[in-house]
């Protein structure tokens, strides 16, 4: 952020003639070109692979779409099949669990590491990279695959409960009661990427702060609570954000898991998995287009919320 | 406001995602006919390893016999199968020659999206009875089956020996004696071996359900009512109580294995439902011979089991395909020749066709000839051939396993359990 604000300071000497305003504007103009030149492949990508898609959705959640015949129009009828679908507002309250657990969790262990990374210990790089390894394999077909042999009913935990003596016969992805929270876990433990993030937003708070609070007599807690979280909390604020939409999005732990059924009992059916169901397992691809649509609505209404509570909390230090 | 509009975008990712079908392509379908007897015909199936090297060898000896086609060959692997074929279907791009499942045969023939086979001369004047109905659909014959399957319940006699418990009579088992000598085998054997693995599927629904006198599916639409399946509920109970099976937990992750994984293979349970068509691949994997057992009846009689042959997978066409004949002649070939049946031998079930099987006897493994003789044997016990599922029926087996695991967790009662299987299973047909 300060090196933002250095720019800034750079760009606002003004121009005095009449001439070189002009001048600057052609120049501006050629900057452009030059601009959009750059963005050519990603806005390609964006009007063909997202936004073309995201308008043929909207059409094709007013209609009934068996992707076998031509689409249907049926107006608002998907809609409102939705009040009645009971399976579908499991899946949200399944998907709304899953999103207030996991997000606070990961997000408070990530800065519980990144806070202990921080102290600028030996051989920091090599810690950081063990602590960001599950990030970039929570998400992956393979680790899920694992985590159903680790947590099945002769699985490792198991195995391991039973050294101590328990009787250990849970199936921890296979009893409704403990599945959701197993996925639950396998989330919070991908905590790699927001923690970089904090480790890098640590990295910014300048030390003369700590210095002169503890010259002050505070102690490291009030340290904590009365510097350090403040100055972090932008940082905080995009973390959250980030990570309350990738977990409503959340699809692959769940599919692999419970091997695409969202079971025992629709105990893991996560409000994506459920679309995908009934998109490509029951053709029924209006109705998942309009699911996807109350996906969009809510999601977009979270962050509203989000951006509009991070006036209390979020401290930009300009 | 940038990350808003951000996240808007993101958000619209799994929207995106959804309507991929619609730009996403699968290779274009055959076309460059002409009058000369030329065609271009792209031919999909799923499989395993064995079914892919059997299905390759068998295109190329066609492909050498007519030398103006060529087969553009689309493997796949089930899961993916489905959502694949979807796709390609809604782009206007579905193969020419699709195998196809009697859980989807409805969902795509009743939506004109198959080929009526008959009509372009397709041959299944040599089948056995009873093999070739499952492939109608409104009265014209959109699949032509590829292979018999019939479903069974494989023993392993070592389990039973260990237990030191005789295999029953599966000419006059009652599902109440099946139960008792399951927990037999639980009480006897120990070690964590159970007497049943799978035994709840959607299959023996439809059996416990014909021989009740009712079905899973009428030709219009769901066959029975909560009533009718209020006591399969109840019977799973029993079997729970009286250990005949595992415990909910193990019920649950048995559903989710691959095959040489589930209970029977690896030697944890006695007996195991098992379609007529796995017993090879059973075998092979758990390097013991099972014994194929008639499934339990409600009269204890063989002859009241209500039997049935399903078509373990069909041949079907696009009927979008530009080359109806040709297609027609390649699926003849593949169900009517010799030359093709000694290629693929039973790897897709029995061949229906007697002749075909005839000739190919000789050269079938043990596991195949026992299973040929099963399908023989049990031929004065078959009831009416099961209509196929209808449209949005094809899934009937996840909804019943879903309250099933309800039930078996304790979470609903039998009653309860089978009220909402109904009401789902109607709102879900179209």
């Amino acid at each position: 952020m300060s090196v933002i604000s250095e720019l800034s300071h750079i760009k606002t000497d003004h121009p005095r003639s009449a001439e070189e305003r002009r001048a600057r504007r052609k120049a501006a103009g050629r900057d452009n070109k030059a601009g959009y030149l750059f963005l050519l492949p990603w806005l390609i990508g964006l009007f063909v692979i997202t936004i073309g898609p995201l308008i043929a959705s909207l059409y094709l959640s007013f209609t009934e779409y068996s992707l076998i015949e031509a689409p249907v129009w049926n107006g608002l009828d998907n809609y409102i099949r939705m009040l009645d679908d009971a399976r579908l507002h499991n899946s949200l309250k399944v998907t709304f669990i899953y999103v207030v657990v996991s997000v606070p969790l990961q997000l408070g262990l990530a800065l519980a590491i990144a806070i202990l990374l921080d102290r600028g210990m030996r051989g920091l790089a090599f810690y950081r990279s063990v602590f960001y390894l599950p990030s970039m394999l929570g998400a992956s077909v393979a680790i899920a695959l694992l985590w159903r042999q680790i947590f099945g009913t002769d699985g490792l935990v198991n195995q391991i409960l039973r050294v101590f003596g328990l009787d250990a016969t849970t199936g921890w992805i296979s009893d409704p009661r403990y599945a959701l929270s197993t996925i639950i876990l396998l989330h919070v433990w991908t905590f790699g990427s927001p923690m970089v993030i904090f480790l890098a937003g640590l990295r910014q708070i300048p030390s003369m702060y700590h210095e002169a609070a503890s010259m002050d007599g505070a102690g490291r807690w009030h340290r904590f609570r009365h510097i350090t979280l403040p100055l972090l909390s932008p940082i905080i604020f995009f973390n959250l954000v980030l990570q309350m939409i990738n977990a409503f999005q959340s699809f692959t732990q769940a599919f692999v898991v419970s091997n695409g059924t969202g079971g025992p009992s629709d105990s893991t059916m996560f409000y994506s998995l459920y679309l995908y169901q009934r998109g490509f397992g029951e053709f029924e691809m209006g109705y998942a287009a309009a699911m996807a649509w109350l996906l969009v609505v809510i999601v977009g209404a979270l962050t509203a919320i989000n951006f509009y509570a991070s006036k209390y909390w979020v401290f930009y230090d300009d | 406001m940038a990350l808003n509009r951000r996240q808007f975008l993101t958000g619209g990712l799994a929207v995106a995602a959804t309507s991929m079908g619609l730009t996403a392509c699968g290779g274009g379908s055959g076309g460059g006919g002409s009058s000369d007897g030329s065609a271009d015909l792209q031919l999909a199936w799923w499989g395993n390893e064995v079914r892919n090297k059997n299905t390759a060898a068998a295109i190329d000896a066609y492909m050498k016999a007519n030398p103006k086609v060529k087969i553009s060959p689309q493997p796949g692997e089930f899961s993916s199968y489905w959502d694949k074929l979807a796709t390609q279907t809604a782009g206007n791009k579905a193969p020419d020659v699709i195998q196809m499942d009697m859980a989807y045969i409805a969902e795509y023939g009743k939506r004109k999206a198959l080929l009526d086979l008959e009509k372009y001369g397709a041959d299944v004047s040599k089948f056995v009875e009873g093999s070739v109905d499952s492939g109608r659909i409104d009265g014209k014959l959109v699949g032509v089956n590829a292979g018999i399957n019939t479903p069974t319940i494989l023993a392993n006699p070592k389990v039973f020996e260990k237990a030191g418990v005789e295999v029953p009579d599966d000419t006059t088992w009652t599902w109440d004696q099946a139960r008792e000598v399951a927990a037999e085998v639980t009480a006897k054997a120990g070690g964590g071996v159970v007497g049943f693995g799978q035994l709840f599927v959607d299959s023996m629904l439809s059996a416990f359900l014909r021989q009740n006198g009712k079905a899973l599916f009428t030709e219009t639409g769901l066959g029975f009512e909560a009533p009718d399946v209020q006591p399969w509920f109840e019977m799973i109970v029993a079997f729970q109580k009286a250990k005949a099976i595992a415990s909910p937990s193990q019920i649950t992750e048995e559903a989710n294995k691959p095959l040489d994984q589930t209970a029977l293979v690896i030697g944890k349970s006695a007996m195991q439902m098992q379609w007529s068509n796995q017993i090879e691949a059973v075998n092979k994997s758990s390097g013991g011979e099972m014994l194929v057992l008639r499934y339990p009846s409600v009269a204890g009689k063989a002859t009241d089991r209500k039997a049935w042959y399903k078509a373990s997978m069909l041949w079907s066409a696009s009927s979008r395909t530009k080359e109806p004949e040709e297609v027609v002649k390649l699926i003849n070939w593949w169900v009517n020749s010799p030359e093709c049946a000694n290629i693929n031998l039973a790897e897709r079930g029995v061949p229906p066709n007697t002749e075909i099987l005839a000739a190919i006897r000789p050269k079938l493994s043990p596991a195949q000839e026992k299973v040929a003789k099963f399908i023989e044997d049990i031929k004065p016990e078959l009831a009416e051939t099961p209509p196929a599922p209808p449209p949005g029926g094809g899934k009937i087996g996840d909804i019943m396993n879903r309250y099933q695991s309800d039930v078996l967790f304790g979470r609903s009662s039998p009653a309860d359990a089978a009220k909402k299987f109904v009401d789902e299973a109607k709102s879900n047909l179209k």
